[in-house]
């Protein structure tokens, strides 16, 4: 995701560039910018079509929805015991699973950025590997790893180290588990991307002046890593805090998170106005996050440059 | 180490060359945390092979009966065909509407170009639930609830940012003045798509296609709201199951999909080594 969205303009200033800008203005020059406006306008119709009837549009009626009936419907998810649970639950799990990510993708990055061009490829391939595989065939995978007669426990049962099974699903490690692992692509590129923009010289002049390896990573790479850090940080902690599948698949029903408790008050009490202030309050916060996300990233790029 | 003479020329001396193992002991901790990613991808196929109704691994006998099941089953063939369509109106829509957008953004920058950018990324950002809800909402006053047109549509939302962002990406290499001298050439609109820009956004419309048909095909929570008898994705009726057992009827699912994943990845690698000299000349 890292880099892809940037919309940097195109490196101009070929010869046929020069041309057209010292071209005199050319009577005709009114009405052919009037027509690149439409023309213009014309091809960002179908876009403005799409996401003004399939997005705007139904999220404008949940919030009329959310509305109705002067507000009762917030606050009757306000006062639902169910709430603060659920966002403990939310920020704990997430918050792990930001940590976990974080530590694991620091040091693969740091393999990937220190490896011989043969073992990068083979570090990548594994990286983009669950980005290519299905959430659910992931799911699916970890339940079978970890359930009671599941691949984990067999092993251990053969090794000899546990007589009967460990629990390892249904609980909330096995949800973090699972969370980290989907994640944690997202979390390599962007510290991998602050890594390679590290100058080298700085790390041999620290050693060279007789600092140790750990003192080097300490005060040289980890600072100088720092901003993708803090972005890989908080783009993990967004995906996160939206995890449906996981937490059913693999966690228990104490481990319901945020979004499954807006399929909840819609699928399970059949309340669209409260599920409707729910997702409003999800919506406001998680643009919160994003707005912080989007402010870090582009302080980010200065700093870089 | 030995202490460094303090007046050798730093720029001229070679500096010494960090020790090997500090290289190796970095490999050795990423070296589980690979294994930690290709775990579950390992695992899914061999356990695919389970004779007998609950999975194991390992496989005590090898056998295919999972797929013979799996294919043997209309509701499962069908959900797999109810994937595909609504992948399909996806990704045409999402393929669109993305290169037209992309056109439209390129070139001059105007006022307000990085704001309707960030709309058009907004898809990406908007809780799934939320948009679930959203769409729930919306197309049960159309009483669309239950057709996999729906779910198509809400998907094809879905993906047109990718489309939009791969295609740009092939875009930057484009100078707009060949577009503008085409014109004042004469080449009408369709001349100037056929001649300028299809050669140059091949590579980014085929990477954005793939891009949407995987995230339409993998997507859960919308097509769980809008779901119904009769468009039951294969993503929904794999969560509906898994739920209750894990068998290798679900297995063979996963070694399917993981297939094709492998597939959209392999040609994504070749569209992506042909289109490189291309895109970068």
């Amino acid at each position: 995701m890292s880099g892809q969205t940037d919309s940097s303009p195109a490196p101009h200033g070929d010869a046929l560039q020069g041309a057209a800008a010292a071209e005199p203005p050319h009577p005709r020059a009114v009405p052919a910018l009037l027509r690149s406006i439409g023309r213009r306008a014309l091809l960002l119709l179908p876009a403005a079509m799409l996401y003004g009837l399939l997005m705007v549009l139904p999220l404008l009626m949940i919030l009329r929805l959310s509305l109705s009936e002067d507000l009762l419907h917030y606050r009757h998810v306000l006062e639902s015991p169910l709430l603060g649970r659920v966002i403990e639950n939310t920020l704990v799990i997430s918050a792990l699973t930001t940590v976990a990510t974080l530590v694991l993708a620091f040091i693969y990055a740091a393999a990937l950025w220190r490896a011989n061009r043969g073992l990068r490829i083979v570090l990548f391939g594994l990286v983009l590997l669950p980005f290519w595989t299905g959430v659910l065939v992931k799911n699916f995978a970890w339940a079978a790893l970890l359930q009671d007669n599941g691949a984990i426990n067999n092993l251990l049962r053969a090794l000899g180290l546990v007589e009967d099974h460990l629990s390892l699903m249904h609980n909330r490690l096995a949800v973090v588990i699972g969370m980290v692992h989907y994640v944690l692509p997202y979390a390599v590129f962007p510290i991998y991307a602050a890594m390679i923009g590290i100058d080298r010289q700085l790390e041999r002049a620290a050693r060279s002046l007789g600092a140790p390896i750990p003192k080097v990573i300490w005060r040289v790479t980890l600072p100088l890593t720092l901003p993708g850090i803090y972005a890989a940080g908080l783009l993990v902690f967004i995906i996160s805090t939206g995890f449906f599948i996981t937490p059913v698949i693999l966690g228990s029903p104490g481990d319901m998170m945020i979004a499954n408790l807006v399929d909840f008050y819609a699928h399970q009490l059949v309340d669209f106005e409260s599920a409707a202030a729910l997702a409003m309050m999800v919506a406001g916060a998680v643009s919160v996050l994003v707005y912080f996300y989007q402010r870090l990233r582009k302080e980010g790029q200065y700093g870089a440059a | 180490m030995a202490p460094r003479d303090p007046d050798a020329d730093a720029l001229t001396t070679p500096l010494p060359r960090p020790p090997q193992w500090g290289r190796l002991m970095l490999l050795a901790a990423a070296l589980p945390i690979g294994i930690y990613l290709l775990l579950p991808t390992l695992i899914v196929v061999p356990m695919a092979l389970t004779k007998g109704e609950l999975i194991q691994f390992p496989p005590t006998w090898i056998s295919v009966h999972s797929f013979a099941d799996y294919f043997a089953d209309p509701q499962w063939i069908d959900s797999t065909v109810i994937s595909l369509k609504v992948a399909a109106v996806a990704v045409v829509i999402a393929s669109v509407v993305g290169v037209l957008t992309s056109i439209g953004l390129h070139g001059k920058g105007f006022r307000g170009k990085d704001a309707l950018f960030g709309v058009i990324l907004a898809p990406i950002v908007v809780p799934l639930v939320v948009l679930a809800l959203a769409d729930y909402v919306f197309f049960a006053k159309l009483q669309l609830i239950g057709s996999w047109v729906a779910i198509g549509l809400a998907h094809s939302l879905l993906a047109t940012p990718y489309v939009v962002v791969t295609v740009q990406a092939s875009l930057v290499g484009l100078n707009p003045a060949l577009v503008r001298s085409a014109r004042s050439l004469g080449a009408g609109t369709l001349a100037v798509w056929r001649y300028v820009y299809w050669p140059a956004t091949k590579p980014g419309i085929v990477a954005g296609a793939i891009f949407a048909f995987a995230v339409s095909f993998d997507e859960v929570v919308i097509a769980l709201f809008l779901q119904g008898p009769d468009a039951t994705t294969l993503p929904v009726r794999m969560f509906t199951s898994i739920q209750y057992d894990l068998t290798p009827k679900i297995a063979a699912t996963a070694s399917l999909l993981l297939g094709m994943a492998t597939i959209a990845l392999a040609a994504q690698a070749v569209f992506a080594l042909r289109g490189e000299p291309a895109a970068r000349a």
